[in-house]
């Protein structure tokens, strides 16, 4: 599966915005190095719903201990291909 | 055939692979997706809590403030104190605050401070002395037993009487029954007389505290007479007790709730990323605080935690591990409507979703 990091990092951004309600911000605009617990505000249960639809959409397995860590979109984008890489 | 065990289907099948299950799949039964869109909106909830004042007008055996460090913090009676330090504690996101040692109702002032700074909360409380109505937390009047009982082993006389004139009828009010190694077949008569009173009820376990020594502390045997009295007092009162065969299978497992599930709270957790580790602290009556001793009920001996206040937390943070099958993911979701229908104003308990006995995930459900 080959999907580029800038696709997975928008998919991110997307998914992030979806499930959060995030307003002001597109895929497109939001910083993928801004971090989102100290600038966005997110927690550790909306870290873990995103994991959860990440998992679904690109059929990884995040591992409980890890999702935590995954502060940026562009630690996130990086993690999922790595992944993905590790399937194929 | 129950909702969950359609929505299991071929995962129920002992000869079958078990399903690697979708979160979008799980989240197809449209009960557990309205459940999940219904507690999903509090997951901006952070908590912190807060000693309010070293004085108590009781004396409980096994009393979790009066035991470690804390009980010797000097009270600081200063209203404006109080008040940066919740102006303070709300600039850095804290949502949500629990009022706890020794007695809140003995310092209502100050819980009125808090109360006005930040608006969601709850009061641990005896219940021998009301709290103005004004000040809108969740009120929990903790019980521990029979008046027979409640004379004993904390002192006073009438205990149960006195807590339900002051507040039977008060939507703040939820009574918290701790299940001790002794009060067991006690809880049966005391739930009769709240459902008969119109009151709420949910369930604690005693939690040793580090070096106790009381005789109120569990065995694997009284865990598990205390499951079966949850369980059957859930199905005689369900319009009184908020509780769900979950939390009955979480808090009388014989492992404590950190080893089944790993608590997040600062003084297990070393980890500042994100959630409780980061956020929670536990303020003293002097207003510090000491990352090394926070967490919900600090001096509580950790490997004998079962502790309503920490499966609040430690229960609810695994939302992750909790999602990957139907029924485990179900009990979370009763866990959790049961959680916030305890502690939040304004939030009404749902039918459970799951009455059976989940096991926590990568566990047994603890039997003799």
């Amino acid at each position: 599966m080959t999907v580029g990091i800038d696709n997975i990092t928008l998919s991110v951004a997307e998914v992030m915005i979806n499930e959060l309600k995030l307003e002001d911000v597109t895929p497109e605009t939001f910083d993928p190095d801004m971090d989102l617990v100290d600038e966005v505000g997110i927690d550790s249960m909306d870290l873990a719903t995103v994991a959860l639809v990440l998992q679904d959409k690109y059929g990884i397995r995040i591992d409980e201990d890890d999702y935590p860590k995954l502060t940026t979109i562009r630690f996130i984008a990086d993690y999922i291909e790595k992944k993905l890489q590790e399937n194929e | 055939m129950t909702a969950v065990e359609k929505t299991m289907g071929r995962a129920f099948a002992p000869d079958q692979p078990e399903k690697a299950w979708k979160f979008s799949d799980i989240l197809a039964d449209p009960a557990i997706r309205q459940r999940w869109e219904k507690v999903r909106r509090y997951f901006f909830l952070r908590e912190s809590t807060y000693d309010m004042t070293r004085r108590c007008n009781i004396r409980c055996n096994g009393c979790y403030y009066y035991e470690g460090e804390k009980q010797h913090a000097r009270d600081n009676p200063d209203a404006a104190a109080w008040r940066e330090l919740m102006q303070a504690e709300k600039a850095r996101g804290i949502t949500f605050v629990v009022l706890a040692g020794a007695e809140p109702s003995l310092v209502a002032d100050l819980c009125r401070v808090c109360f006005d700074q930040i608006p969601l909360g709850a009061i641990a409380t005896n219940g021998l002395k009301p709290i103005a109505s004004d000040i809108g937390y969740r009120i929990h009047v903790s019980v521990w037993g029979n008046d027979e009982t409640s004379r004993r082993v904390r002192g006073a006389d009438g205990m149960l009487r006195r807590q339900i004139e002051n507040y039977r009828s008060d939507p703040r009010a939820v009574f918290v029954y701790t299940f001790t190694r002794e009060n067991i077949d006690e809880a049966g008569e005391v739930m009769e007389i709240l459902a008969a009173e119109g009151c709420r009820a949910t369930f604690n376990m005693f939690s040793a505290p580090v070096g106790y020594a009381g005789g109120l502390d569990h065995t694997p045997r009284t865990l598990l007479r205390t499951r079966k009295t949850m369980m059957s007092l859930m199905d005689r009162y369900p319009e009184t007790i908020l509780f769900s065969a979950y939390n009955a299978v979480a808090h009388t497992h014989t492992l404590g709730l950190h080893d089944l599930y790993g608590c997040p709270y600062p003084r297990m957790n070393p980890s500042t990323d994100v959630g409780l580790g980061r956020s929670f602290r536990q303020y003293r009556t002097d207003l510090t605080w000491d990352r090394g001793a926070a967490c919900c009920v600090p001096d509580t001996d950790c490997a004998d935690c079962r502790h309503y206040a920490a499966g609040s937390a430690v229960v609810t943070a695994r939302m992750f591990r909790h999602a990957a099958r139907p029924d485990t993911f179900t009990a979370w979701l009763d866990y959790v409507d049961t959680y916030l229908a305890v502690w939040v104003m304004g939030y009404g308990k749902e039918k459970n979703l799951c009455n059976e006995l989940i096991a926590p995930p990568g566990h047994e459900i603890f039997e003799i």
